[in-house]
Parts: C-alpha cells; sequence; structure tokens
C-alpha cells in the first residue's frame, strides 16, 4: 500500500511516514496541499493520504476539498492529523470529504487504529 | 495606538497550568516516550537571554499566543530527540521542530480557549516572546529535561478586549512551519 504524507513539518513528515512505513507502507511526503496535488497529478494514485490542516501555500481543508472534486482521486481515502481538535473543526473537515480524523499529539497505536476502521492496514510480511 | 490602563475584569481562564501539563504531558508521551521524562521544575526559569522560542498565536474572541521557550544548548538535543536523529542537525531541523512542538501544544490549548479562531503558523524567534500588553499569562509549565531547561507559556487577552495587532515576535522569525 502506498500513502502520501502532507504536512510543513518535516519532523511530522518523518514521524507519520516512518510510522507508516513499520506497518508496511511506502510512503510519499508534500510539504502543503499544492505539493500534495502536484503528487497526486504525477501518480501512482496513493491509497491514503495524512493531510494536516494548518500549512503555507495550501491548508489541508482546501486540498481535501479539492481532491473532492476530482473524480479521478475518489479511491484515495483522507485522513486528517491535525492539532485543530475542537469538535467543529472535525466536522467541517468530514464534511469536506476527509474519511477520519486523528488529533496531534497521537500515538502509533491510535494510528493504528484508525487504519484498520478503515480497513487500511497492510498485511506485513512476518508480522 | 493608544492603550488604556484600566484594569479590566477578568473572568476564570479556560486555560491553566493542569491544563497546559496535561497537554504537554501527552505531547511528550507521544512524540518522545524515548528519551528521558520532562520534568517539572521546582522554580519558574528565567526565559531571558540565549533563547530558541517557538510560537503560535490564536485568533478569535480572546486571541492568544502558546510559545516554547528553550535555553539554546537545548534545542539542538530536543530537535535531535522528535526526529530521532543522531547526526549534526541543520538550523531548519532545529526550528521545525520547535515549530511543531509549538503548534502541537498550540492547537491543542486552542481546543480549550472558547469561541477561537484559527491557529496561526509556527515562528521562530532568537528572543523571548513578546505578547501584547492586553494579554496576560495565563498558563505556564517551567520543566527540565537532560540538564536544560524549557518552558511553555499560554497567554490570552482578557474576554471582549480587542487586540490592535495580536502579538510581537521579536528578530529572526524564519518563517518556518507548523
Amino acid at each position: 500500500m502506498r500513502a502520501l504524507v502532507v504536512d510543513d513539518s518535516r519532523a511530522m513528515r518523518k514521524i507519520i511516514a516512518g510510522a507508516l512505513r513499520k506497518l508496511g507502507y511506502e510512503t510519499v511526503e508534500a510539504g502543503d496541499g499544492a505539493q500534495a496535488l502536484t503528487a497526486l497529478g504525477e501518480g501512482p494514485l496513493p491509497d491514503l493520504a495524512t493531510v494536516d490542516w494548518n500549512m503555507p501555500v495550501m491548508d489541508g481543508l482546501t486540498f481535501v476539498t479539492q481532491v473532492r472534486a476530482n473524480r479521478e482521486y475518489r479511491a484515495m481515502t483522507m485522513m486528517m492529523v491535525t492539532t485543530e481538535a475542537e469538535h467543529g473543526q472535525i466536522v467541517r473537515a468530514l464534511a469536506a470529504g476527509a474519511h477520519e480524523y486523528l488529533i496531534k499529539p497521537f500515538t502509533v497505536e491510535a494510528l493504528e487504529e484508525k487504519l484498520a476502521l478503515l480497513g487500511l492496514l497492510p498485511e506485513v510480511a512476518g508480522a | 495606538m493608544t492603550q488604556s490602563t484600566e484594569t479590566v475584569p477578568v473572568e476564570p481562564d479556560s486555560v491553566e497550568d493542569e491544563a497546559l501539563a496535561q497537554i504537554v504531558d501527552a505531547m511528550w508521551m507521544s512524540y518522545f516516550g524515548h528519551v528521558e521524562p520532562l520534568l517539572a521544575a521546582f522554580e519558574p526559569h528565567d526565559i531571558e537571554g540565549a533563547v530558541l522560542c517557538a510560537s503560535v498565536g490564536i485568533s478569535g474572541a480572546r486571541p492568544g499566543l502558546v510559545s516554547v521557550v528553550v535555553e539554546k544548548a537545548g534545542a539542538v538535543p530536543l530537535a535531535a530527540a522528535l526526529l530521532q536523529e543522531d547526526g549534526a542537525l541543520t538550523d531548519e531541523d532545529v526550528y521545525d521542530s520547535l515549530g511543531e512542538i509549538a503548534n502541537i501544544v498550540g492547537g491543542n490549548v486552542k481546543a480549550l480557549v472558547p469561541d477561537a479562531g484559527a491557529l496561526g503558523l509556527p515562528g521562530i524567534a532568537a528572543a523571548p516572546p513578546l505578547p501584547s500588553s492586553a494579554a496576560r499569562q495565563a498558563a505556564r509549565l517551567d520543566a527540565n529535561w537532560q540538564g536544560h531547561w524549557l518552558t511553555f507559556v499560554v497567554w490570552l487577552a482578557a474576554p471582549a478586549q480587542a487586540m490592535h495587532h495580536d502579538f510581537h515576535h521579536t528578530s529572526t522569525d524564519t518563517g518556518t512551519e507548523d
């Protein structure tokens, strides 16, 4: 499985991508929503995108909205991974088209649980 | 800008020391669980001097600023611990790591502030934070880690007190990310 990690913090991209790779994902990274759209255009389409909310250039909510407006990207699951913790923000993100929402700080176990709910836990060889 | 010197009645804060400590503790357990624990300091640190400070602003009915201030000597090992890297780090790595710590704490603080607006992107400065005179310190956590100190501070404006320019941040704003 393949994941696109969208976050403007290199530290957070490293944390999320590292956790996903341990779960068996191949990962690519983007530093904002615009870079992520470019990555999607270049293909192949990832199974999962983890999306931060507050980013320069293009924020995560705009990215999610634009992805959902493109039929070619419908097969990709989007999970917001953000510090935006208010209920209203969660509702906004889900309404825009995100499938799941994970609040920072998160544990690897919490990420794994969300992926299991989405049916996106790869079967890791030897696990 | 003319600022009133009148005392404004203040409501109890939704963000207090204990809530800030819980947020920082959760952040530490999630991303620094592999290193030494963060220990509460017995006395407040002097956050002047050779420091690096990462701050995020909160807009809304009670604008605020959430900062993590670390002595310069402690910034690199802190970033190395977050990134889990042993090699040399660039300044950008250090700024990014501090900014992300401020972002995580700030986002969770914002969730406790009634009628909060947006969370700003982190700014980094080689100086202590300078909140607006309209703000007052709502919560603070002084801690020690591996022989270094770091301090988390939350400033919030009093309810219904308009702020012309939320907060100033001096010197080298690196324009880094959240």
